[in-house]
């Protein structure tokens, strides 16, 4: 098993996932990168935290009403699930669908949303569109519920075609009309109730009533509309239906998942596979998955090349940081302020700044989200009472008779972590703070003992590079 | 043991439901987890609370007209008199209430008017030490049955925590436990529980010895999915909260099955006075439907329940009162339906 290949796995692991022990890739490598590429691309039934066990210790997650405790409540998801790609994709079409709470007042639709993506987000975009706009929360998001029959409201047609699958520029005012007109009738259950309800952020008299699609026949403007350039009695599916034929969404679409799942910036390098995942997209009737395939077998995409080019959001680094730990797998006091850290770090999940999603990249840090990055890093992953930070120190205490000098202490940790490298100066700093202790003996070590402790400072330390905020 | 259907069925018949959500101090339930009723008639209701509201946590005092008579508890927090975690309540024979916190892994003890009047349990896994405590019961005698959760087991104390003895160990076998819930003692003694994890409940004499086992996996009548709570009434009838199937069985002494109750919540006092001065909810509610068909993706009890507004949402506990109502407490809706014995 070669350095290369578990450097190879753990960017595949990074990006289709959240990150993985060295146990964890090491099992990776043994099975083969296609054919871990194809595990992940079908998910079975994930084994992850029961929801029983959750639900009977955090009465908040069994109610799903508050804000952090639905956040919290999909963290625990994505930190124990076995089927990682299903949770990073839920969370990219969760940034490219944005729809936040501060409107809806009710998470646990939200919540409901975020298992439509689970069900539909590595299959057909075209039924990945109809059911987006049968989601309630979606509706309610942007006034589907008020787009009727006699009066249509344009909100949500715009952005479908200009946020959702094509782009600015491509329709024209009077294709978002016809779109709209499409759409009317595509509500929820007990619209007025519930519309009032959320306005009023009301609760009573017995707590939210999750919400459900109803199409209401009646309010549908069933005439003749013409989008796009085509002409017929188009119904809601039939205006997707166009627009997932066109050139523009194909380009949108490989775009926006390259950009999430291979670098946050498209090089010259770039461009042929997303061109190509394109291709797949028509060949395959679609189909997510395929374009997946297209990229996560690209040579582009095993290049060194490719590899720490994009700055991992706050729900990745969080999430990889406690897999990494192995903490937070029980049910855990506080779990909701897992929720709070990446709302501080700038992404409070179902939390997004608009209907246009997180700003990635580079964006992602300034000088306040930084230091809450850092900091949360560094408290998981110094800590060397957690799981995974104990399997660490005890894999080192079982290599070379467990002594170290400073630079391999810091080597290995790099490795372990990673693998990374970093700067040749963090690297200096970091072997410079070690030797000050002298050579490392893990022999006879015992838990949170000085010489663990040292090692915690160096993982500590480690996370809290700039080379470890980037996948 | 059989789950035939009785000749003779017991028909329970709704009564109303009480209580509505609130957000802050007073009249309102905020994730009640348990309920019990003095001789005097008063109901104590135990407000868990969610964790951005944990320091609301408390007992309400109320009575069946839905009059609002108070609150006690002393707050959030490891203190005498607060709770963190609480789960369950009992009475002993001079009407101390009991009630169990399974973070605190402790029971604390107050009298009728909220006083303080002690706590006992410590963390741990050896005798008499607590992991987890949820469901308490306490017999005539005043011995204080207690399910130690992660410790998978019972154990038995008097009322000043003294331990008396244990049983049971984690596994599925009859007389082993699986997280266990509520507890129950019938007129005779005998101990019942809700095996959680085992989705059964199991009856054990006072020292216990197994008696017998009720139910099996699943969702069909007689079947449970993680009961949380059970009771038993003078005649042997069991009833139980079968919470991951958010319903409510009634079986006979033999273990038939009685009555299965999914929830027909209606408008309690409290509720009414809330759409009495919002009109705009009364009426757009006016013309909803409530008990909405809903797409196969949501077709599991959680999410029916979720949606679906008179039906239980979160049962986690049944409480008997002596003129034969079965108190049903719900703690995703904040309120507590109740049923008549015949």
């Amino acid at each position: 098993m070669s350095q290369q290949d578990i450097a190879l796995m753990a960017h595949l692991l990074r990006r289709a996932g959240f990150g993985a022990t060295r146990e964890e890739l090491e099992t990776c490598v043994a099975k083969g990168y296609d054919a871990v590429v194809e595990a992940l691309l079908h998910p079975t039934e994930a084994q992850c935290m029961p929801d029983d066990v959750i639900r009977r210790y955090h009465t908040d997650m069994a109610e799903l009403r508050e804000l952090n405790s639905v956040g919290a409540y999909w963290m625990y998801r994505m930190i124990t699930t076995s089927c990682p790609l299903e949770e990073k994709l839920a969370l990219f079409w969760h940034g490219l669908f944005a729809t936040g709470y501060s409107k809806l007042n009710q998470a646990r639709s939200l919540l409901n949303q975020i298992e439509m993506f689970r069900h539909h987000g590595l299959g057909s975009f075209a039924t990945l569109l109809v059911e987006l706009s049968k989601d309630p929360a979606m509706i309610i998001w942007l006034d589907n519920n008020d787009n009727h029959k006699e009066a249509i409201n344009e909100n949500y047609g715009r952005e479908l075609l200009e946020l959702f699958s094509m782009g600015i520029g491509h329709y024209s005012e009077q294709d978002i009309k016809e779109c709209a007109r499409a759409f009317t009738g595509w509500t929820l259950g007990n619209a007025e109730y519930m519309a009032v309800r959320a306005s009023k952020d009301s609760i009573w008299p017995y707590s939210r009533i999750a919400w459900h699609f109803d199409y209401r026949d009646h309010d549908h403007d069933d005439g003749e509309k013409t989008f796009l350039g085509q002409t017929g009695r188009f119904n809601g599916a039939d205006i997707v239906n166009i627009i997932v034929q066109r050139e523009e969404t194909a380009r949108f679409l490989s775009t926006r998942l390259f950009q999430f799942f291979a670098a946050d910036e498209v090089d010259d390098a770039g461009k042929p596979v997303i061109d190509a995942m394109m291709q797949t997209y028509f060949d395959s009737g679609y189909e997510i998955r395929a374009m997946l395939r297209t990229l996560f077998r690209s040579a582009y995409f095993r290049s060194e090349q490719a590899r720490f080019t994009r700055v991992k959001g706050p729900v990745e680094l969080v999430i990889g940081a406690v897999r990494l730990a192995g903490s937070y797998c029980q049910p855990t006091f506080g779990a909701d302020q897992l929720a709070r850290h990446t709302m501080y770090m700038g992404q409070g999940l179902f939390q997004p700044p608009s209907v246009e999603g997180w700003h990635e990249g580079l964006e992602w840090v300034d000088s306040g989200t930084l230091l809450e990055r850092v900091n949360f890093v560094a408290s998981e992953l110094g800590n060397v009472s957690n799981p995974g930070v104990r399997n660490i120190i005890n894999r080192l205490a079982a290599e070379d008779g467990g002594t170290f000098t400073p630079e391999a202490l810091v080597d290995r940790c790099l490795d372990l972590l990673g693998p990374f490298q970093v700067a040749e100066d963090t690297h200096t700093a970091l072997v410079g703070f070690v030797a000050r202790q002298g050579a490392v003996h893990l022999q006879g070590h015992q838990p949170g003992d000085a010489t663990e402790q040292l090692v915690g400072d160096v993982l500590r330390l480690a996370t809290a590079t700039r080379e470890f905020q980037l996948a | 043991m059989s789950t035939q259907t009785a000749v003779a069925r017991l028909a329970l018949t709704y009564v109303k439901t009480i209580g509505s959500v609130t957000v802050q101090p007073g009249r309102g339930f905020i994730n009640p987890y348990d309920m019990v009723s003095s001789k005097d008639g008063r109901l104590f209701i135990l407000n868990r609370c969610d964790s951005a509201r944990a320091a609301l946590v408390r007992v309400g005092v109320m009575n069946f007209a839905e009059d609002y008579l108070g609150e006690f508890g002393k707050g959030y927090g490891a203190g005498d008199g607060q709770f963190m975690l609480p789960v369950a309540m009992a009475l002993d024979s001079q009407e101390r209430l009991y009630i169990t916190d399974e973070h605190l892994h402790r029971v604390s003890i107050f009298d009728l008017d909220g006083n303080f009047l002690g706590k006992w349990g410590t963390f741990g896994r050896g005798e008499g030490a607590l992991h987890g405590p949820a469901g308490i019961a306490i017999d005539a005698e005043d011995r204080v049955y207690i399910a130690d959760q992660h410790n998978h087991r019972i154990q038995a104390f008097q009322s000043d925590g003294t331990y008396l003895g244990q049983w049971g160990e984690a596994g599925s076998a009859p007389g082993q436990f699986a997280m266990p819930w509520g507890v129950a003692v019938d007129a005779q003694g005998d101990v019942y529980v809700a095996d959680w994890r085992n989705d059964r409940v199991q009856k054990f004499t006072a020292t216990g010895q197994f008696v017998a086992s009720f139910g099996t996996s699943g969702t069909g009548d007689g079947q449970f999915q993680r009961p949380s709570s059970v009771a038993v009434d003078p005649e042997g009838y069991l009833y139980i909260a079968d919470w991951g199937n958010e319903r409510v069985q009634v079986l006979g002494p033999d273990g038939s099955v009685q009555e299965v109750l999914c929830g027909q919540a209606t408008l309690s006092r409290w509720a009414e006075e809330f759409f009495a001065v919002n009109p705009d909810e009364r009426e757009t509610r006016a013309m909803s439907n409530l008990v909405p068909t809903l797409p196969a993706h949501l077709n599991t009890p959680h999410h029916i329940s979720s949606q679906t507004e008179p039906y239980f949402w979160g049962p986690v506990s049944v409480k008997l009162d002596s003129a034969g109502r079965l108190y049903v407490t719900e703690a995703n809706r904040h309120r507590i339906q109740i049923y008549q014995k015949p």
